[in-house]
């Protein structure tokens, strides 16, 4: 747990956002509607982080996508300090997101090629007309330095002549100019090198004290979220499987997705055993889902009742909540999950 | 017999299936003369996994290419690469065909860009099955179908006729590591090939290739930045760094001994993955700066500039490759000592 | 979950290419590179050059040296071959200079071509990046209007406007108009759909950006070269529609000087003095080809698809 102080009133409130996409076939006709994200609520408290783990499908970026409005979520509410930016159009929200900041996954998508990295930086000021070009100008400055960047050396570069890691600073300098209060890092480091992305997750941890930053951090390497999370939340095919303190999640798992997950890891640890892949078969089609609960086609403890009743949210230690008909909480499960030290089945 | 077909006695004998001495590539590009690849050396043998290891730029990708005979005209390519004895290094194309696919395969990391879309999956299996036998078109198909079911695809027969885009990541994948074993290669070399894919995904197809591996026979050399996935699943381990192998030793080894790692950039990547028996919010030790500039390459250590205990006879001479410990090899003047952690 | 991009600095004019990090760009040769590196240059500045060359020729010339008429010839002079005295290609059936209706004419060509083009990308453009940017009602309302412009046969519009109101240049530049305005209305709405969901898109509208000054700013500077290698190939095209208008008769009215003209006259005689249609034919194709070579450099360079 952090040592800063963590305020009981949610800084994000998401209830039951619902967010759809119609899928074209090839040559543009309709080919069905996919429910991305089917309805999921979770909170995020001032100067914490939630980190969303899933795999491609899980619709953990749409729902990202999603808390911006960027498209508007078909329904469901997203209470940012408290306003609901889905009842919001235009300027208001513009000023309600102002708060509210993004870091995209490819460090080079998200800059525009055409401008310099100074005037890139500058954007969020001069949109919000905050100071004039000089007072912008030290802005910009003292960002690049807080990323890292020598002002002098970068502020007049394009973004071709940046490396990803440089490139990805300057996506968070933008994105922490106007000190917004959450910031959401949609896969923000996956496409960088292992010791480059060491550097920007140390980055966003430094930010994240000098600068009272609370993150939704989304990302599919469990390891990656687990280190950089106070809470953790799983999500499968658009629905939020178990959500709850980071350590809790990672050593007892409660949804047999999440430990098959952990299971599918492969590990640097000594001694770690090779892991054995306990999920069967492919992930389902997102245009017609199972019913009930969304994982039961390939889940080992599927009953009757798993495809007839979607599981409800239910708590089963304090604050880790579990969607499972019969989530795996008896003693006589693996408790460890992650580094497999003990097993006696090395090979 | 030859002695290769046999995993057993080919290990007792030594007997390697691919030999790199020395593998160097380097090609002109915008007036600039790049080396890729600086003089590397590795060994395979049947029935055994090697893992490259090293990040986007080191090399790993080009020396297999190179191997392969898949790098573009006007690169200069020396050394030698044995494959059962035949020197493969400065073979013409028509040539190296005739190895590839009987005798080596590649598969890629993007299934979606390396089939092709407007062809049914079945076909481009087949395709691949008559590239290098002379079988009838229907002979072709049972053995597509084989194929497909032996990449464990379900209900092969139905999913022969399906289009790229019908199949999910994992899937096209497996279409891939079909086609790729059309000819029953005797060495697999899997460039990042589950690099795209979600975890569960790649934890089933680097089960299948183990699997296939022991029922072939094969050798397979796996190129990924991933060390998790070495560590899991590799027999032998090379690191790579600037077009150079820094340390090389058994996975066990390399993993399984605390502070067993002893050049300080595997130690440096090591200590940068996220684990998940660390503490939320740990700050990584961090190396800074980048990879050198292939074009550029500073004398002495390649990593030096960025290495957390350099020394002056680091930054003149570089360290050679060398068998400190059995079955171990680094170049490092000052390697890590045991238990060391930075 | 792409593979890692590359850190080191890849070769290539200093920049690092930002994209998957397989092989570094081809391994040629340096002899080999540096001759495409000339064919490069040369596929530029040729067209270029030749380009400007003739608009040289069209416009300056006239202002510094003394041409004969391109309207009104000396019966007697009829019919002088090339490089006769005071007639660098000599006359036309009727007398005129031919090389004066060849300058004359590519002034009106030019114009036509000139005008029509900045029209349709002015107005085409306005359009298209606005349906494209806003979507919804503003782009269906905005489509449907240009839809009746590509309705409209845009010969057979010019055709009625000169029955009509009589043939004059500014005629023709209307007619063509309406075609060129839903050409590149089309052409900046596809672009712009293109640009519009690109993260960076996200990203400016997220800092806060308004509307139009994201268009501006954003969306303008990444298609402006797409616009300007399709303006080049439009350029052109309207030439050629204009030297046809002028042929069939409903374009500039005789005895203004035209290329299409030209043509016309010299079908009189075209089986004895083939000449006189192949000079401005050849003027023709030279022009346009050379446009849309050029066209096609800076498409290269530029790397718009």
């Amino acid at each position: 747990m952090t040592e800063r102080e963590i305020s009981p009133q949610p800084l994000l409130s998401v209830r039951e956002v619902v967010q759809e996409f119609v899928v074209r076939e090839r040559g543009g006709a309709r080919g069905g509607v996919v429910q991305a994200v089917s309805g999921v609520s979770f909170d995020i408290l001032a100067g914490e982080t939630l980190g969303i783990v899933g795999e491609t499908g899980s619709g953990k970026s749409t729902l990202a996508r999603a808390i911006l409005q960027a498209p508007r979520p078909k329904s469901g509410r997203v209470v940012f300090r408290g306003t609901d930016l889905a009842r919001l159009r235009g300027r208001r929200l513009l000023e309600a997101r102002r708060n509210l900041q993004f870091v995209f996954q490819d460090p080079f998508g998200s800059l525009d090629p055409k401008w310099r990295v100074r005037s890139i930086i500058a954007e969020p000021l001069v949109a919000q007309h905050a100071g004039d070009r000089a007072a912008r100008a030290r802005r910009v400055s003292e960002l690049l330095d807080l990323v890292g960047l020598d002002p002098a050396r970068y502020a007049r570069r394009y973004p071709r002549e940046l490396s990803g890691g440089q490139a990805q600073r300057v996506a968070i300098a933008r994105a922490v100019a106007l000190n917004p209060s959450l910031l959401i890092c949609d896969e923000a480091v996956s496409s960088l090198d292992v010791l480059i992305q060491a550097q920007v997750l140390n980055l966003l941890e430094r930010l994240r004290g000098e600068l009272g930053l609370s993150y939704l951090f989304i990302a599919h390497d469990l390891a990656l979220v687990k280190q950089v999370s106070d809470r953790v939340a799983v999500m499968y095919l658009g629905r939020m499987c178990e959500i709850g303190p980071g350590e809790s999640v990672y050593r007892q798992p409660l949804h047999p997705y999440t430990r098959a997950l952990l299971d599918s890891v492969p590990s640097t640890e000594p001694g770690a055993a090779r892991s054995a892949a306990t999920i069967k078969g492919e992930p389902p089609s997102p245009i017609s889902p199972p019913s009930g609960c969304r994982f039961r086609t390939r889940c080992p403890r599927a009953r009757d009742r798993c495809a007839e009743q979607q599981p409800p949210p239910v708590e089963h230690a304090p604050g880790h909540v579990v969607a499972c008909h019969f989530p795996l909480i008896s003693d006589e499960e693996r408790p460890v999950a992650g580094p497999q030290a003990g097993r006696a089945d090395v090979d | 017999m030859d002695v290769l077909d046999d995993p057993i006695a080919a290990a007792r004998t030594g007997a390697a299936l691919l030999e790199v001495e020395d593998l160097r590539v380097g090609f002109a590009a915008g007036g600039r003369d790049v080396r890729a690849v600086n003089g590397v050396s590795f060994r395979v043998s049947p029935g055994r996994t090697l893992a490259i290891i090293g990040e986007s730029g080191s090399g790993k990708t080009v020396s297999c290419r190179a191997v392969m005979g898949l790098l573009p005209a006007g690169t200069v390519v020396t050394g030698s690469a044995r494959l059962r004895g035949a020197e493969l290094i400065g073979l013409s194309d028509s040539q190296l065909r005739k190895h590839r696919g009987a005798d080596m395969a590649m598969v890629f990391q993007d299934p979606a860009r390396s089939l092709n879309p407007t062809m049914r999956v079945g076909a481009q299996v087949a395709e691949a099955v008559r590239a290098h036998r002379a079988v009838s078109r229907s002979q072709a198909r049972e053995e597509a179908v084989e194929l497909l079911r032996l990449v464990r695809i379900p209900l092969p027969d139905r999913r022969y006729h399906e289009y790229p885009h019908q199949l999910s990541g994992g899937m096209r994948q497996r279409v891939m590591i079909a086609m790729a074993l059309a000819c029953r290669p005797r060495l697999l070399i899997a460039d990042e090939a589950t690099t795209a894919l979600d975890v569960t995904t790649q934890a089933q197809i680097m089960e299948l290739l183990l699997d296939l591996q022991a029922e072939l026979n094969m050798a397979l050399i796996m190129i990924s930045h991933d060390l998790g996935l070495a560590a899991s699943y590799a027999d032998d381990v090379v690191v790579m760094y600037a077009g150079k192998i820094v340390e090389q030793a058994p996975a066990r080894r390399l993993f399984g001994t605390r502070g067993a790692v002893r050049m300080r950039y595997t130690r440096a990547l090591l200590d940068a993955i996220p684990r998940l028996d660390r503490p939320a919010h740990t700050i990584l030790p961090v190396v800074g700066g980048r990879p050198p500039d292939p074009a550029a390459l500073p004398p002495g250590c390649p990593f030096a500039p960025r290495c957390p205990v350099t020394a002056d006879d680091c930054l003149t001479t570089e360290p050679e490759l060398a068998e400190h410990v059995e079955g171990h090899r680094w170049a490092c003047w000052h390697p890590c000592q045991n238990g060391d952690t930075p | 979950m792409a593979a890692p991009r590359p850190e080191a600095a890849l070769p290539g004019p200093g920049l690092l290419a930002p994209g998957p990090p397989l092989l570094p760009s081809a391994g040629v040769s340096p002899r080999r590179l540096a001759s495409q590196r000339l064919g490069r240059a040369l596929r530029l500045w040729v067209p270029a050059g030749i380009v400007v060359l003739i608009l040289a020729t069209c416009f300056l010339l006239p202002l510094v040296t003394r041409m004969p008429s391109p309207t009104n010839g000396n019966i007697l002079d009829a019919g002088d071959p090339p490089f006769s005295p005071g007639h660098w290609l000599g006359t036309d059936p009727v007398g005129v200079d031919v090389f004066s209706q060849l300058v004359y004419g590519g002034q009106v060509a030019f114009e036509v071509g000139l005008a029509v083009t900045a029209i349709g990308v002015v107005v085409g453009g306005l359009l298209g990046i606005t349906a494209g940017y806003f979507g919804g009602w503003v782009d269906a309302l905005l489509s449907r209007v240009v839809d009746i412009l590509i309705a409209f046969p845009a010969l057979v519009l010019a055709l009625a406007i000169a029955e009509g109101l009589g043939p004059s240049e500014v005629h023709v530049i209307w007619a063509l108009s309406v075609f060129s305005i839903p050409a590149f209305g089309r052409l900046s709405r596809g672009a712009t759909l293109v640009v519009r969901d690109l993260e960076f898109m996200v990203a400016a509208r997220l800092a806060g950006t308004r509307g139009w000054r994201v268009i501006a700013r954003h969306v303008l500077p990444n298609i402006l070269p797409g616009l300007v290698t399709f303006s080049l190939l439009g350029i052109g095209i309207v030439i050629i529609l204009e030297g046809a208008l002028d042929y069939l008769g409903y374009g500039i009215p005789p005895p203004t000087a035209s290329w299409g003209a030209m043509i016309a006259n010299g079908q009189t005689v075209l089986t004895a003095q083939p000449e006189y249609v192949l000079i401005p034919s050849v003027v023709l194709v030279v022009v346009v080809a050379a446009l849309n070579m050029l066209g096609d450099a800076l498409r290269e360079r530029w790397g718009v698809r």
